[in-house]
Formats: C-alpha cells, structure tokens, sequence
C-alpha cells in the first residue's frame, strides 16, 4: 500500500518537475524553432504573427515583446564573430561587407535583454546608415570598441556578453519571399583587453 | 523493481503533458505580457511612451534605441479607434496587435496617403457600417479591419540623431488614439 504511495507520488513528482522545467528551460534559451540563419546573424520572421510556433508565442507572451511587423522592418541578432567565438565587450571587431535593401538600417550592441548596452557616455552604442561612411562598391566597413576610431565607430565598452542587433526598416526582406539570397556583413574579432 | 520502472516511465511521460500544457497556457495566464504591462501604466485610448527617454523603465522591452515609440491600447466594443500624429519626421510606422501581442497588421509612412498618420482601426462588421457612410473626416484615412476587440496600437518613429530627439518626442506627444464616432 505505502509502495503504491510512494510510486505514485513519483510520477507525480516527475511529471510536474521535469513538465514545468523543460518548459522553462526552452523559454529562456535564445536559439529557438523558426530562426533563418544567414552568417552569423539569426532573425525570427515569424515571432509576434500569429503563425508563430508555440515556443515563440509563449516567450512573446512571458517577456512582454511587441514585435516588428512585416511593413516596419526585420532584426536580426548576432551573439558569434566569424570563428564562432561569442562576442565580449572587452573585445573589438570589424564588422565589414554589404547590406540587404532597406530604406535604412540601425546596428546596436545590446546585452543580454537585448537592450543596448550602457557605455557611460553621451555617445550611444548605436549607429545608423545615414551617417556610415561607405567606400566605393557601397560596403561599409564599422570598428568596434572603446577606442575611438576613424570612419565608422560603434562605441562598446565594460565586460561580458555582447550581442549585436542590426535592424532593417521598410524592406523587401522582411517579406519571406526576399530572405533566401541575402547576404549580411561579417563579424571579425579585431583583438581583445587582457 | 518492475513498478519502480514502471513509476519512471509514467512519470516521463506525465512530464510530455505537462510540458505541452504549460506551454499553451503560459500564453493565457501571462501576467507579463505587454497587454499587462500597459495597463498598469495607463488607461484604455492614451498613448504612453514606451521608450526610457520619456522617464522611467521602458514599460515594454526591445524598442531599437534609435527609435522612439508610443502605445495605447483599445477595445473595439467600444466603437471604432482613430489613431493620428501629425507627420512631420524621417520615418514612422504603426502595427496593430491584438490581446496577447500578435502583430495583426502594420504599415508606415509610405503605405500612407499623406505624410500624416491617419488610421482607423475597426472590425470587418464595423467596416460595413461605416462604408455604407463614409464621414468627411476619415476620407484620408487608412482602415485597419481587425478580427479582434482588445488590442495594442504602436507608433514607432525614427530618430537618426539628437538633433531630432525634440522633434521626434513632439511628434509622438501631439499623436492621438481616441474614440471615432460614426
């Protein structure tokens, strides 16, 4: 009788624990099911719609996101560089190469809500397209670190994680149709702080 | 020995429902989605900042920070809801979302007929009504149907740099999400 008991509350206890945990586990992780992966940058066209997978509109749902519709724009987030190393703030890179058709673009480094990061100074840790500087086949090349730099300088600074978001408003890419033959500029580590 | 694995295995798979469970209720018991978050920081037809800029934590997260951004939400049963903002910027966009944060339709300001934003979001049933006697007033205007009667409207706007913080803030403080009466 106590067996049964017991082996009872067992399944009980396991089905509630490992149910509820898994749960919480993949709501927390940042890889997730209908992500388009172009380089290292990760984007979720389908997150906020109503087409969305479970995962996403659970997690839309718990963290309060009110997504970017198809006619605003498309984000698309990086946590490697090129080698597959993840980013840090104590680190520079070089993020060089083409972009996608838009009206316009934003990149900002963002910690790990996604929020960008708090450099402690006047200069945000964001730029835009319409003050990059481009060289002649249309490619920009953007430093980033603490260290000011000329051209393009995306200003990071403290320690830990890093991700970079790189926005794109009113464009064709945001339509599924115009994602397949993208390409997004690369992620180089230029050095690091001891 | 055997009613101990057999335990186990119930137990796993009693975890399989749960989790498929718990998954499709978080969506319905969420006391954190942005719909909650809203409401404690203002009414039904007020347009609250959502940016840090305004003062405050941002009320709802992962707003591009060179952007600033504006939402209220709505009840269609209500009647329809007039959103407008005087469009004097680089670029604006709007999406509707419904109760629980899915986006339902969004546009900017070159899907719109002038450089104003002027919408008006209303269910297909109202949409009869009111093409049956267009007022004056809502000829620019765009029509959003939405298959919904709660639910968020966002006005984002871009700020290329601070020399249009005063401006871009202008634009979002003189827009406007009111009660159409029809």
């Amino acid at each position: 009788m106590l067996k049964t008991a017991f082996l009872t509350l067992l399944s009980l206890a396991m089905a509630i624990s490992l149910g509820g945990g898994s749960v919480w586990y993949a709501l927390n992780a940042q890889d997730g099911v209908g992500a388009i992966r172009i380089g290292q940058w990760t984007a979720f066209p389908e997150i906020g719609t109503q087409d969305a997978d479970p995962y996403s509109k659970a997690r839309v749902a718990r963290e309060g996101v009110l997504a970017l519709g198809r006619a605003e724009g498309l984000s698309f987030i990086a946590e490697r560089d090129e080698s597959g190393a993840p980013l840090k703030r104590e680190c520079a890179y070089t993020i060089e190469g083409g972009y996608p058709t838009a009206r316009f673009w934003t990149l900002y480094a963002a910690d790990k809500s996604l929020g960008v990061i708090d450099t402690g100074k006047a200069r945000q840790a964001a730029l835009q397209s319409y003050d990059v500087l481009r060289r002649p086949d249309n490619s920009v090349v953007i430093t980033v670190g603490d260290r000011p730099a000329p051209g393009n300088w995306l200003l990071t600074g403290g320690f830990g994680k890093m991700y970079f978001v790189l926005t794109f408003y009113d464009t064709p890419i945001a339509s599924s149709t115009g994602l397949s033959d993208v390409t997004l500029p690369r992620i180089l580590k230029a050095g690091c702080h001891a | 020995m055997r009613s101990l694995l057999h335990a186990l295995i119930l137990g796993l798979l009693g975890a399989g429902i749960v989790h498929i469970a718990v998954l499709f209720l978080v969506p319905e018991f969420s006391e954190r989605d942005a719909w909650s978050r809203l409401a404690m920081a203002s009414d039904l037809y007020k347009m609250k900042r959502l940016d840090a800029e305004a003062g405050g934590a941002p009320v709802v997260k992962s707003v591009d920070p060179m952007f600033y951004a504006a939402a209220c939400r709505f009840d269609l049963a209500d009647g329809l809801v007039r959103i407008r903002a005087p469009g004097d910027v680089p670029f604006w966009s709007a999406s509707v979302y419904d109760r629980s944060g899915h986006n339902i339709y969004s546009f900017n300001d070159h899907n719109a007929n002038s450089e104003k934003l002027d919408a008006v979001v209303l269910t297909p049933a109202q949409m009869i009504d009111v093409r049956r006697d267009l007022p004056e007033e809502l000829q620019g205007a765009i029509f959003v149907e939405a298959p919904i009667e709660e639910g968020i409207v966002v006005v984002r706007a871009f700020v290329p740099d601070d020399s249009w913080k005063p401006i871009v803030s202008r634009f979002l403080e003189q827009s406007a999400c009111e009660l159409q009466d029809y």
